[in-house]
Parts: C-alpha cells; sequence; structure tokens
C-alpha cells in the first residue's frame, strides 16, 4: 500500500467516524487488530456493538459494496471481532456486521452507502 | 432463551417425531443446525433468513443454535424450514406457540416467506397420530394428503406470515377435512381394454389365471404379437383396491416425492414398466437413505418388463428375492430399510434375437449357439418363479382382418373378482392376500387334489422334472384355475392346465434348442 493510498484510507476513516457519529454511534475503537484479522470502526449504536468495515470508491462501483467484501476479508473481521469481544470480557451484548461504503462524485462530494448487518458467522 | 418445536423425519415407511430446538443467545449474529442435517437441511440458514424478512418480520439479532432432535438420525430434506423459522421467531416473541402443543410442521419456505409442499407427509402423519400428535401444519397442497390420516387437525397455512397469525390467535383457521369415501370410488374407467385385441384367447386365459391369483407370467413371441399390447391390459382385469391397499401404495408414493399433480390418494393399481436400461439398485431402491425402488412402486400392482432378456444379468437377479419375499430389505451405512413388494411380474420377450424363432412364416436368422445365448440370460431359479409361461403367437391373417370385438375387460374383470373373493374367504385373518403368496403351511390345507389329478401331477413331476418350488407353484395356479371354476377341490382338467403353462421351467429355459 502506498503512503498515499493508506492516507486517503486514514482520511475515509475519519469521514465515516464523523458520519456514525452524526447519526448517534458511539464510536469506540478506529483500527482494531487481531492476530488474523482487524476492523476499521467498532461503534456502539443503541443496544448493539456494531463492527465497521469501511469501504472509499473514487467512482460510482457497479453492485452492491457487499462484494468487495470477500471470504477471506469476512473472515479476518469475525475473527478481529472475537478477539475484541474475548479481550474486553463482553458476552452479553447483541452484534452486528455493518458495511460504510462512499463513493467520490466529480464534484469533490460523496454518496454515502450504509449497509446494516450485512453478514452473519456461518 | 430455548423454545422447542415438533416435526418429523422420515424412515422407510415410517416417520419418527424430531423435536426442533432453537436457542438463542447474545454474541455476534448467526446460526448452526446440528443433529444430522443433510445439505438441504442446512442451506435451509438462508431461506429461513429471507423468509423472516420477506414476511414483514423481524429477523431478531444474536446467535442461534438448532438441535434437531433425537441425534442419531439423519434429517433430510427442507421441511424443517418452517418450525425453524418459527423457533426463530419464537424466541424474540414475535410469536407466540401456545396453539403448537402436540404439534408438528412440515413446510419447505419460499424466499418470500410461502410455504411449500414436501413429500412423505402421508408416513409421517400416520406415525405422528400413532405417536399422539393431535395437529399437524403444513401447506395448503400438501393438506389433502395428511387429511387422509383421521384423528388428526390438519391446518392449512399458505405462508409464514399466515402461520404466525394462527399461532398468535389472530386469526382462526378450521382443519382441513376430505370425505374418504368420495375420493375412494371405484374407478374402473380404464384406457385400455381387452376387447380391442384381436384373437390370442389362450393367453387371455392366461392372462385371467395370473390376474385372478395375482400370479407371475411370462410371454413369449415375436415381434407385433401383441405381447405389450396385451400386458398394458392387465390392469383392466385386476380387482379395485381396497381402502387399506390404496393408503399403503399411496404412503409409497409420497416418499418417492411421486404423489403430484392434484392427486391425493392413489385408486388403482400401480402399472410400472421400466425400460430394460433401469439399473439393480433403480428396480430394488436404494440411495443413502434408502428410497423405494421399481419393484416397491409397484407393490399391489403390475411390474411389466419388455424385453425381459435385455436387462442385466444382475437386474433380472436381483428380483429373486423380492418375487419370493413379497417385501425387499435394502441395507445401507445410513439406514436399513424394508419396503413392501407383493407386485405381479408380467414379462415379455422374444423367442430369439431376431424375434422370429417360433414364427411359421418369418425365418430365424439366429445360429442355435445364438438362441441359446439369449435364453441363458435368464437363469433357472427365475423361471422357476414365474407361474405361467405362455406362447404368444403370431396372428393369422383371418384374425387380423376380423371386425368381431372380443370379450371386454369388464366380463374379465367379474370372473377375477369371484375368484379374488373365494381367496380372500380362504385367508380372511392371514397376511395372504392371493393364492401366489400362500404359504407351504396352507398350500397343503387348501390345495386338495382328486385322485386323478394326483396321478396327474405325480407323472408331470417326473416328465417336466419339477423343483419342489415348481411343484408348489403348479399348486397354487391350480388353485386358481379351481377358484375361477368355483371348484372347492382340484381337479384333473385343472392341473393339466396348471402345468402346461410351466413348461419352460421344466426346460430350464431350454427353448427347443
Amino acid at each position: 500500500m502506498s503512503q498515499e493510498s493508506h492516507n486517503l484510507g486514514i482520511r475515509g476513516e475519519d469521514r465515516a467516524c464523523q458520519y456514525l457519529e452524526q447519526r448517534g454511534f458511539k464510536i469506540l475503537e478506529r483500527n482494531f487488530h487481531s492476530q488474523q484479522g482487524e476492523i476499521d470502526i467498532i461503534a456502539q449504536d443503541g443496544e448493539f456493538l456494531v463492527f465497521i468495515e469501511v469501504k472509499n470508491y473514487s467512482f460510482r462501483s457497479l453492485g452492491s459494496p457487499l462484494g468487495s467484501v470477500r471470504k477471506s476479508k469476512k473472515e479476518s473481521i469475525i475473527h478481529a471481532a472475537q478477539t475484541y469481544l474475548y479481550k474486553n470480557h463482553i458476552h452479553d451484548k447483541n452484534c452486528r456486521f455493518d458495511v460504510l461504503a462512499f463513493y467520490r462524485r466529480s464534484d469533490g462530494s460523496y454518496a454515502v452507502e450504509h449497509i446494516k448487518d450485512a453478514f452473519h458467522v456461518s | 432463551m430455548l423454545v422447542k418445536l415438533g416435526s418429523s423425519a422420515l424412515r422407510g415407511l415410517d416417520g419418527v417425531l424430531v423435536e426442533v430446538e432453537v436457542d438463542s443467545h447474545k454474541g455476534l449474529p448467526g446460526q448452526s443446525i446440528v443433529g444430522l442435517p443433510d445439505t438441504a437441511v442446512k442451506e435451509s440458514r438462508d431461506r429461513v433468513r429471507s423468509a423472516i424478512s420477506n414476511s414483514g418480520l423481524e429477523f431478531p439479532p444474536g446467535y442461534f443454535t438448532i438441535n434437531l432432535a433425537p441425534g442419531h438420525i439423519r434429517k433430510e430434506g427442507p421441511m424443517y424450514d418452517l418450525p425453524i423459522a418459527l423457533g426463530i421467531l419464537s424466541s424474540s416473541e414475535q410469536v407466540f406457540l401456545k396453539r403448537a402443543e402436540n404439534t408438528i410442521f412440515l413446510g419447505e419456505l419460499s424466499l418470500n416467506g410461502e410455504i411449500r409442499p414436501v413429500s412423505g407427509v402421508l408416513p409421517i402423519c400416520f406415525s405422528a397420530q400413532q405417536a399422539g400428535t393431535k395437529k399437524v401444519i403444513v401447506c395448503p397442497e400438501n393438506a389433502d394428503e395428511a387429511a387422509l390420516v383421521s384423528d388428526l387437525d390438519v391446518i392449512p397455512v399458505k405462508d409464514l406470515k399466515e402461520a404466525v397469525q394462527y399461532l398468535n390467535g389472530a386469526i382462526d383457521i378450521p382443519a382441513h377435512k376430505v370425505d374418504l369415501q368420495s375420493l375412494f370410488q371405484d374407478q374402473t374407467d380404464y384406457e385400455f381394454d381387452f376387447s380391442e385385441v384381436k384373437g390370442q384367447q389362450h393367453v387371455k386365459r392366461a392372462l385371467e389365471i395370473a390376474a385372478a391369483g395375482s400370479h407371475n407370467i411370462l410371454l413369449v413371441g415375436p415381434p407385433g404379437s401383441g405381447k405389450t399390447m396385451l400386458a398394458k391390459r392387465i390392469s383392466s382385469i385386476l380387482p379395485p383396491l381396497s381402502l387399506s391397499e390404496a393408503l399403503e401404495i399411496t404412503k409409497l408414493y409420497s416418499v418417492t416425492g411421486l404423489l403430484g399433480g392434484g392427486a391425493t390418494l392413489i385408486t388403482r393399481r400401480p402399472f410400472r414398466s421400466p425400460h430394460h436400461t433401469t439399473s439393480d439398485i433403480g428396480i430394488i431402491g436404494g440411495g443413502r437413505l434408502p428410497r423405494p425402488g421399481e419393484v416397491s412402486l409397484a407393490h399391489l400392482g403390475v411390474l411389466f418388463l419388455d424385453e425381459f432378456p435385455e436387462f442385466e444379468r444382475e437386474v433380472l437377479e436381483v428380483l429373486r428375492q423380492p418375487l419370493e419375499d413379497g417385501r425387499v430389505t435394502v441395507s445401507r451405512a445410513l439406514a436399513s430399510i424394508t419396503y413392501p413388494a407383493e407386485f405381479m411380474l408380467v414379462a415379455a420377450m422374444n423367442p430369439c434375437p431376431c424375434g422370429n424363432y417360433t414364427d411359421p412364416i418369418k425365418a430365424c436368422t439366429c445360429s442355435p449357439y445364438k438362441v441359446q445365448r439369449y435364453w441363458n440370460k435368464l437363469s433357472g431359479p427365475l423361471l422357476d418363479r414365474i407361474d405361467l409361461h405362455i406362447e404368444v403367437p403370431r396372428l393369422k391373417k383371418e384374425e387380423l382382418s376380423s371386425h368381431e370385438l372380443s370379450e371386454s375387460s369388464k366380463a374379465i374383470r367379474e370372473r377375477v373378482m369371484a375368484a379374488r373373493q373365494l381367496q380372500e374367504g380362504r385367508f380372511a385373518g392371514t397376511k395372504m392376500h392371493s393364492n401366489a403368496r400362500m404359504t407351504p403351511k396352507y398350500l397343503r390345507e387348501f390345495c386338495r387334489l382328486e385322485r386323478d389329478a394326483e396321478d396327474i401331477l405325480k407323472a408331470a413331476i417326473l416328465h417336466l422334472k419339477m423343483s419342489g418350488r415348481s411343484y408348489d407353484r403348479t399348486l397354487k395356479v391350480a388353485r386358481t384355475i379351481a377358484d375361477l371354476e368355483g371348484s372347492l377341490n382340484i381337479k384333473a382338467s385343472h392341473i393339466a392346465e396348471a402345468t402346461q403353462y410351466r413348461c419352460l421351467a421344466a426346460k430350464g429355459g431350454e427353448y427347443n434348442v
């Protein structure tokens, strides 16, 4: 990953946090890493503990952003989520996996797509 | 929170009650299904999720463990979708299961929440009713079938939403009823009739005897002599089914999933004519969880094997055991299942590969070796089990051009039914239905020979080198012939006619070679 695209990602996550906070999410953690996985944002949404994967696109992609969260990525997110729950001794909370996608318009503004409950542990 | 619902698994022709347990706890979202599910059951995860959210209901958060108990029986098919979905909804208190006591749920869910029909509903409901179940919830397509079982409330629901409303008491659905007697009408209008077959009087006589005693029969003749035509008309002279027989056949077809097309109850005797490329598994039944084969689908009806020697030898040999026992046990690693197979075997064949061996006009082009090899496909033991062997000759030109109608199936059927009635009376209180199924113990009791009849039989034993089985079968055929005549004892003429039908077995299949 080049320094430039890394910065782009960081800025994307800033944008995501801003977006989520505006909607009443309480950000708990950013860029949480476990041995085999990582989660972009961990937030509290009412009674739910939400694990959020942020996607940034410089164009309007075809199809759902869910398509770009592949199986290996899901597994890495799930693994990190399990680690987070374990480390913080959380046993009695309902959890959710969300995907938050930003599309850059030509005028520099962004369109947002927020998929709640995007995938599950199988 | 733990929720329990009733459902059922099929094991052969019996249903085993299955308890669907749904446990939910907080944590990462997901679900797992345990209790020996097959692929179709595991896939229900995705169907249930879509069905719930597309029914205007909410899929609750949390992790769900779904257990199908008892855990040692393999669960097959999509019929657990409905109880699983209701279990999940109940754990989030979107549905209350007060009306679900002593109830089983059977149904596949479509993605939009509709309930789809499943196979095996009739045998499942029979077993469930015996095990104390009072109510069954199925889709409307399955309701008729389930309602054949008496003392069971059948509640038809068309989709998940309706099921939820019913269980919550928001709507009332009256129990579905069918009128068994009106369904089970004497349906004797057959597509084919014996009056359409010209000539071949002696073959018709043999078929009448076969039908009257449920005997196996082999038709041998050149191409175009009418073997297939005759065989197809056997159904039309068989006696109508009794209600319990009809239910037995319907169960078999329900398990196989062949009970489509709006048919609820099978009211006619089955006529199965598998192609000669059918495998031995296809004939006997099989699969990981054994399913009925052709012999069981022909239960209480006719199994017609056209071009008899063209079947693989193994296929013909596997017929031996069901022919003798009237049932077949298929054992696989997962289960050993016994299916009934009381069928009447009707086989048809040419006398040689070219077909013209016995033809008085056309010349046969086969070498004796070829003819012998053709006949060698039929083993002695198999021919021994076929009670009547009959030649179907080419029709003479006067017979071909005649416009006279021969005797109708109805007239023949009446004689057959009279003979069957005698047998019913004779075998009342036993498990036997027909002379062909008579056990040796009863053979001595019911097949009393007149003096001269005994002499003929003794001569026949010597001359035709009859085996023990052959002897028994001859006696049974003679018994049927006597029944057709309404005679109490077996007379010389009956024995004489019976022995002439066994000429092939005596030669061990060497057809005049």
